[in-house]
């Protein structure tokens, strides 16, 4: 990236050290060493693991493990339960990210077109899912959720029998998936709302002027001017959802059946087991989905941009 | 263009990086045999013991292990045992990651049923000869700590699993509780006819606790699970279809349904009589008058009963807690001794009434403060007809696996015999981890 920026440039470069070098590698150094240590190191040694065949009873003599090459990845890709870890989680990516921005998107106008009295409550409360523990939340929503629990005693007083909602195949991912939904769209608001308040007013009353009412107003002015910010939000949601773990593993563990697991629960569950070189390998691939999904995602946010 | 090559070099090291980590792996590679070898046991005297000794324990049964080490540590005024509590979800976890890195205590709690993985590392001492009786104990608890004839680990506690039904239904319908496969959805059916909604309360995703539970039902129809040299899995032999067969009857009949209850559910159904009984441990006798919140609810409403008995027998879970020393402990005398302590009979009365757990053993139990539990004599009886999980180092990955095949099979999916074939499959890719 640094190339190509001095080369649309054209920077002249200097072959003279800048100066005050030292004092900035000084202050580089404490985040130098945490990164190499925490990240550098741990990303490094799990990519050297998933060569090998590495198992909890190797703790104690981690250098005495078998080279086993590319085996863990292609045992993981012809496991059924890894394929359909995948498979949950793209559902995760494909359902989580755009309900969750629209839902973000449209608090985000109504608040900054519709409400101006209570904004800030509002704004806090709408919030308020991003910053409370989710295990606690987790916690609530499995008894809401329970056969006997609040949920299927509203539906009850309705009228209606309600179902096992955790306990049933198709119904336990789109309740998992509300819960990571619920968690986040008050994140994509805050993003959205900074994006319209960057809007300048000049364009939408020119274009108000010239007779666009507010629907093409939105569509042809807003959405358009606020596409990083919609695209930054994309990122970020895709990020989450290709990583979910808490959701699922608080609220299902992964089940019924392994129809709420996804690729982060399914190496914690690989973890568990002492299967360290599987467990790596998995993580791996998460990593190269992850890496592929930012990569297109910002260089759409570049050439839009 | 004269960045680039400074571009290359800053791109090529972690590639380098990468490449160096994952030489050393290769070239460090070849899993050798010859790690620690085992130590000779030795012998303790009577001695005081003295030095400081660290103890590890997942919090629950040892809560009170201060209380009930008191005496000693009065007896012995030079020793200082020094009891860390871990959370018992972590505890294997903590226990492998400290031996991993030589941070481990002098003595460790290990799970009964769950030690064969640290046994056969190396990671602990042989039982050295004066630290405890081997015939004092329930047969089954001191087998699961040896390795090849060697002990490595004391028994401390010990449980197993019950049928506990609700007494009043059975009584309403006249029904007493089965004896063998055979009677036991009759029994469950009568349970419903006495008011229970459910005959029998089964948690469908529970997976490592429901192959643990063909396991033993395995067991009763003659298998082992293992091959006769213990290096392969034997799941898709006659007598485990049986075993899932035996078990999918619960849901297929009707005294069981995959819905009801969810794992913190189970206590509460049988209370409130949405299920007629459950196959558990001790510590629900000890807990359902809390869940009822009526004090003497558990005696009038509750009884236990042995297994019922398959082709092969009531064979039980052996299920409970052990002491080892670790293999670099630097006060294995006064450890030892620790332990030595807590295997006394009236040290494992006095857990148990500081705790409930109940004795390894067996003499203790005849202590008037268990003896006279009508509740907890069928554990005894029980107790002396048990098995251990099979003895292999990836056995709680097969159990969840063979858990999530029996869910298969009670939510219709899969017959028994299609889910054995389908766990074998996956058990043969797994191992036993002997290879």
């Amino acid at each position: 990236m640094a190339f190509a920026l001095q080369a649309k440039t054209g920077a002249p470069l200097t072959r003279r050290r800048p100066p005050h070098t030292g004092i900035a590698w000084l202050f580089l150094a404490p985040f130098a060493v945490i990164f190499v240590v925490f990240t550098a190191i741990p990303i490094i040694s799990s990519l050297a693991i998933s060569l090998t065949d590495m198992k909890s009873a190797d703790l104690q003599t981690p250098f005495g493990v078998d080279f086993s090459g590319l085996e863990n990845y292609v045992s993981l890709l012809s496991d059924p339960n890894f394929v359909r870890a995948i498979l949950n989680t793209l559902i995760f990516v494909v359902v989580g990210v755009p309900v969750t921005m629209v839902i973000g998107f449209a608090l985000a106008l109504v608040l900054n077109n519709g409400i101006r009295r209570f904004r800030s409550v509002f704004r806090g409360l709408f919030y308020a899912p991003v910053v409370t523990n989710i295990v606690s939340v987790a916690l609530i929503w499995q008894y809401a959720f329970n056969q006997n629990g609040t949920v299927n005693e509203v539906l009850a007083n309705l009228g209606f029998a309600g179902p096992n909602w955790l306990g049933d195949e198709n119904l336990a991912m789109p309740v998992v998936l509300l819960l990571g939904i619920w968690r986040n769209f008050g994140t994509a608001m805050l993003l959205f709302l900074a994006g319209l308040q960057s809007v300048p007013e000049d364009v939408k009353e020119a274009a108000a002027l010239d007779g666009a009412g507010p629907w093409r107003r939105l569509w042809s002015i807003t959405i358009p001017l606020i596409m990083p910010t919609t695209l930054l939000v994309s990122v970020l949601l895709s990020v989450f959802f290709l990583q979910v773990f808490d959701e699922p593993y608080l609220l299902t563990n992964g089940g019924p059946l392994g129809s709420t697991e996804s690729m982060a629960l399914f190496t914690y569950h690989q973890f568990g087991f002492g299967n360290f070189g599987i467990s790596s390998a998995a993580s791996f691939i998460l990593l190269i989905i992850v890496a592929a999904v930012s990569a297109l995602q910002f260089r759409l946010l570049r050439s839009r941009s | 263009m004269k960045t680039r090559p400074a571009l290359r070099r800053s791109r090529l090291i972690p590639l380098a990086a990468i490449l160096a980590a994952t030489a050393i792996i290769a070239t460090g590679c070849g899993r050798s045999s010859d790690g620690a070898a085992p130590q000779a046991a030795g012998s303790i005297d009577d001695s005081k013991a003295s030095g400081k000794v660290t103890l590890w324990a997942p919090d629950g049964d040892a809560t009170a292990l201060d209380k009930v080490l008191a005496p000693f540590e009065s007896d012995n005024p030079d020793v200082d045992v020094e009891v860390t509590l871990v959370p018992s979800d972590d505890y294997n976890t903590k226990l492998q990651t400290a031996i991993a890195s030589g941070t481990a205590p002098d003595v460790a709690f290990l799970y009964t049923e769950a030690q064969t993985q640290f046994l056969a590392s190396n990671a602990f001492a042989p039982v050295p000869d004066g630290v405890a009786d081997s015939s004092s104990f329930f047969k089954g608890s001191w087998a699961a700590g040896e390795v090849d004839g060697t002990a490595y680990s004391v028994p401390w506690y010990a449980y197993t699993r019950l049928l506990i039904y609700r007494d009043d239904f059975a009584q309403n319908a006249g029904a007493t509780a089965p004896t063998t496969w055979d009677e036991t959805i009759p029994f469950f059916k009568k349970l419903q006819e006495g008011g229970a909604e459910s005959g029998y309360g089964a948690d469908v995703g529970w997976d490592t606790y429901n192959g643990q539970n063909l396991a033993i039902f395995g067991y009763q129809a003659g298998e082992s699970l293992l091959s006769a040299d213990g290096k392969s899995w034997a799941l898709d032999t006659p007598g485990m279809v049986k075993a899932a067969e035996f078990n999918a009857s619960f849901f297929s009949s009707g005294v069981s349904s995959p819905d009801t209850p969810q794992f913190l559910d189970a206590q509460p159904y049988l209370v409130s009589g949405k299920t007629g009984s459950m196959i558990s441990g001790p510590w629900v006798i000890a807990t359902l008058d809390t869940t009822a919140a009526e004090p003497g609810w558990t005696a009038a409403h509750i009884k236990t009963a042995v297994l019922p008995a398959g082709p092969d027998g009531s064979v039980g879970q052996l299920a409970g807690g052990s002491w080892g020393v670790t293999a670099k402990s630097k006060n294995s005398d006064a450890a030892w001794k620790t332990i030595k302590f807590m295997a006394e009979k009236d040290t494992q009365v006095a857990q148990y009434k500081a705790a409930g757990s109940l004795p390894a053993v067996v003499d203790a139990w005849s202590d008037s403060s268990i003896a006279d539990q009508p509740l907890l004599a069928p554990f005894l009886e029980q107790m002396k007809n048990v098995k251990p999980m099979p003895a292999a180092s990836t056995w709680n990955e097969v159990s969840t696996m063979l858990g999530k095949e029996l869910e298969q099979v009670a939510r219709g999916k899969e017959t028994a015999a299609e889910a054995m074939a389908n766990a074998q499959k996956q058990a043969d890719s797994i191992g036993t981890g002997s290879d």
